[in-house]
């Protein structure tokens, strides 16, 4: 009897750990998607120093979901889902350290910047990011790294998790057919880009050749 | 996900630098200046107005003014800048050129900009079409529909994470205010029509191979880093001189020469297939081409090398040398370049064939060498390697350079060739006809099937071409395409080199008129008294397995050489272009045991072979010379075994003075 329980306890543990290790890795997802989406304005005419700061605090929570991850025992789904994630993510911060180091915005500041169009302070990314909650207590509120040694630390965690754990990453097969996603979101219907970009109708000039098929043949 | 083993890592896996990128950067970011670059002004949609839009001609009147250029420079520098992904066009996304007129642009966003460092990955692709998947309700275009398919089964073992981060990324967008959703949704598209472009569209990404060394990391000076540098000058110092004067000389010749020949500094006709998408110059310029362009014919004239690398050429050279009786030259050259390229496992073969057919004392294709080097090319077949032949074959080439090219350049073969080769005209496209075929663009058949087709046309080729008679005998048959004299409709497999046609001896495929002909009465007298010949006799005993036709070739061959009749007129009869071969060899006797022995062996040969210089020890074996010499020595001397082609490496007691 005591073994019995003592397995299902076992066993409630690991679905318990599971759990917490699946939603940590949606946390990881969404963070990093909104690190990506700042990333894009670095540089631009949209960047600043609230962009920088956001993307600091992004990248402290991403530090924070992964130092939680450690040497837990994990599914070999979660564990190859993870190590994509990581990977996408450090990428996104190679990229990020070499942009900034390109457009340091304490220098002459705006004339540098290259004019992209876009002039959003990016307030919804980071309230998005803000919204996300880290599953596991850490035990030590060790300060957040800075960029580089955030990079290093992750290439060398990523390079650990590799090795020691021998996971055949080509055995793991994904659960969703392909072109599922097509189906699935049920929003609101949404413009498609071509759509979005149609020109306004300009007054005089524009008016003889006013048809629709002229105007809007975007994209 | 790869394990990286920066020890001992050989794999090629570094982009080559691309220097214009770091160059490119610095042009943008001096466009940005808003005093002296480039003038922005607001883009209106019907939702909203978005800044920082320029139009083509203010990039061209920048680029014209800051670099001094012309307009045409400044339009192709600006299209370049497109090209990379710098900028980007906001009407007609998929052609990546700068326009003349009022069209817009804007700057990409440094996150977008191309980098040396990082190639693109396939993972980005994958949740950018998960993502357009999303927005677009599963209708995408037709090549993003074959890369997702495709992704969907390389990248199976992540699909899950890419789909969560397309759902992901497609919902942080969603937060942003709507004209900068509009600006990213912009960017992003740009991004992947430069690094993964659709059909019809030229991005500039495209480069060689990848490097083994990482261009962008710096070389530790180590040891072996100094090592390196003292053997390279050592060597630059040890090489040859020449005056520069003759140098020069060599170079501006060259250039005059190839000058009209060249696409990028002369026009190409009918038109450069990169720069129209219109590929008919490739389709005329075909390897195997019944009519080649005037231009081609003139580069056969520059040098022999030319000639001989282009096969049309080559094919119409051995033609002119068919004609003179000395194709042996070219033959044996071009088995040489089969044994230098070859296999290594076929290479001792190859070499004994070569030896046996060309080389050796009363070999039937014997070459006219010099004796220094055909004794240091006996001496090196001992241990035969892929370049044993290199002096041989030398020597060989300068004799054809030296005396059949000349000859051949006044020949009526290539006068003939030059008078029928085509000049196209060029093409005038407009245009629209310019839009249309690029959208026409279809990627060339695959190099397998390409490969097949021509093995296919020189079967075909070899089947159809008159058969040398004079250089006939059990060495020089072709083999598989006797199969195709005789009628017999099986097809030849090709698993003889094509360079050869006429190697008999591959086991595979025992040659039927060398079976027929072993099996007929002389041989069979012989049969007994040879011990070998490398690798031939095996056959001979062993059954004709496999091809049921065979056979019976071999019946009608035997009852046909019992009849006496000469393998000349076997042949012709058998050969279905010469229905009058028959004719013309009426002259020629069937040798019967019993004719006197004074009329010398070589009388028929020499019927055919007037020009053909062949020395008076060796001999051309026909094949009923070889009869009847068998039966004449073993009348005259006996005990004496019969005369065979030894290689000198195989035989023990060396026979012919060979060895």
């Amino acid at each position: 009897m005591n073994r019995w329980r003592r397995s299902v306890d076992e066993l409630a543990a690991r679905r318990r750990q599971q759990r917490k290790c699946e939603r940590a890795q949606e946390a990881l997802s969404r963070v990093t998607s909104c690190f990506q989406q700042l990333a894009t304005s670095l540089g631009s005419s949209a960047d600043s120093g609230f962009l920088r700061d956001e993307m600091d605090k992004t990248r402290a929570l991403a530090h924070r979901l992964c130092s939680g991850v450690g040497n837990r025992q994990v599914l070999e789904r979660l564990w190859v889902l993870f190590l994509s994630v990581t990977e996408n993510f450090l990428s996104d911060l190679r990229k990020t350290s070499d942009l900034i180091g390109q457009f340091p915005l304490t220098q002459h500041g705006r004339p540098s910047l290259v004019k992209t169009g876009c002039i959003d302070g990016m307030v919804g990314v980071a309230a998005r990011v803000t919204s996300v909650q880290v599953p596991w207590l850490t035990l030590e509120e060790e300060p957040s790294p800075d960029l580089t040694n955030h990079i290093t630390g992750l290439e060398a965690m990523l390079s650990e998790m590799q090795l020691r754990v021998p996971v055949a990453f080509w055995s793991v097969e994904s659960t969703q057919p392909a072109w599922a996603e097509a189906h699935g979101e049920q929003t609101e219907p949404e413009h498609s880009l071509e759509e979005l970009m149609e020109v306004e109708v300009v007054s005089n000039k524009m008016a003889a050749c006013c048809q629709p098929p002229c105007c809007s043949c975007m994209g | 996900m790869t394990i990286r083993n920066t020890l001992r890592d050989y794999g090629q896996r570094y982009r080559p630098r691309m220097a214009c990128l770091k160059k490119a950067e610095k042009v943008l970011l001096e466009m940005q200046d808003p005093k002296t670059g480039v003038k922005s002004q607001p883009q209106r949609l019907v939702i909203t107005t978005i800044p920082h839009a320029i139009t083509g001609e203010d990039i061209i009147a920048w680029l014209a003014d800051r670099f001094q250029i012309d307009t045409q420079e400044a339009r192709k520098f600006g299209s370049m800048l497109v090209a990379l992904g710098y900028i980007y066009p906001l009407q007609d996304h998929k052609r990546l050129v700068v326009k003349p007129d009022a069209s817009l642009y804007r700057f990409q966003t440094p996150y977008f900009w191309p980098t040396q460092q990082w190639p693109v990955e396939d993972t980005d692709y994958a949740i950018y079409l998960a993502k357009r998947n999303i927005r677009k309700k599963g209708i995408l275009e037709l090549h993003e529909q074959e890369q997702y398919n495709r992704l969907h089964k390389w990248m199976n073992h992540k699909w899950d994470f890419i789909v969560m981060q397309a759902k992901e990324q497609y919902r942080a967008a969603k937060e942003r205010k709507k004209p900068d959703r509009v600006v990213f949704d912009c960017q992003e598209r740009a991004y992947w029509v430069v690094h993964r472009p659709p059909p019809g569209t030229v991005s500039a990404m495209d480069y060689g191979l990848d490097r083994r060394v990482d261009p962008n990391a710096d070389e530790a000076k180590t040891h072996d880093f100094y090592e390196r540098i003292m053997i390279f000058t050592q060597q630059s110092i040890m090489r040859p001189r020449v005056k520069s004067s003759v140098s020069i000389g060599a170079l501006v010749k060259y250039c005059a020469t190839y000058n009209s020949h060249d696409p990028f500094l002369s026009k190409c006709l009918p038109s450069n297939p990169w720069l129209t998408d219109d590929v008919t110059y490739w389709t005329l310029n075909m390897p195997n081409v019944e009519i080649p362009t005037k231009m081609r014919v003139e580069r056969w004239t520059f040098s022999f090398g030319e000639l001989l690398s282009d096969p049309r050429g080559r094919d119409d050279f051995r033609l002119f040398l068919k004609k003179e009786f000395s194709g042996e030259n070219l033959a044996f050259w071009e088995s040489c370049e089969d044994l230098k390229w070859g296999t290594a496992a076929t290479m001792r073969e190859k070499a004994e064939q070569i030896y046996k057919t060309f080389l050796a004392r009363g070999a039937p294709r014997w070459i006219n060498i010099d004796g220094k080097t055909m004794e240091i090319t006996v001496n090196g077949l001992k241990h035969p390697h892929r370049y044993v032949l290199d002096a041989a074959q030398t020597h060989i080439y300068m004799l054809m350079k030296k005396d059949s090219y000349g000859r051949y350049l006044k020949s009526p073969v290539f006068k003939d060739t030059l008078k029928k080769a085509i000049c196209p005209e060029e093409h005038k496209f407009t245009d629209a006809q310019l839009d249309q075929n690029a959208k026409n663009r279809r990627p060339s058949l695959s190099p397998i099937i390409l490969r097949q087709q021509e093995q296919e046309q020189r079967a075909k080729m070899a089947a159809s071409a008159t058969v040398d008679i004079t250089q006939l005998c059990r060495f020089t048959t072709p083999v598989p395409h006797l199969a195709v004299y005789s009628g017999i409709t099986d097809y030849p497999s090709a698993n003889a080199s094509p360079s050869l046609p006429f190697l008999t001896h591959t086991p595979a495929c025992p040659s039927p008129i060398s079976v027929a002909l072993d099996s007929t009465s002389a041989s069979e007298r012989r049969a007994e008294t040879s011990e070998g010949e490398g690798e031939g006799n095996p056959q001979t005993r062993a059954p004709i397995g496999g091809n049921v036709s065979k056979p019976r070739m071999a019946f009608s061959l035997r009852r046909l050489l019992k009849r006496g009749c000469t393998p000349s007129t076997m042949f012709a009869s058998l050969s279905p272009k010469c229905p009058s071969a028959a004719g013309t060899s009426s002259r020629i006797q069937p040798i019967s045991p019993d004719q006197p022995t004074q009329a010398p062996p070589r009388r028929i040969g020499n019927f055919f072979q007037i020009k053909v210089d062949i020395p008076p020890e060796c001999r051309i074996y026909p094949i009923e010379s070889e009869d009847e010499e068998e039966e004449n020595r073993a009348a005259s001397r006996s005990g004496v075994g019969a005369k065979e082609i030894i290689c000198p490496w195989e035989s023990l007691t060396p026979q012919n003075g060979m060895g």
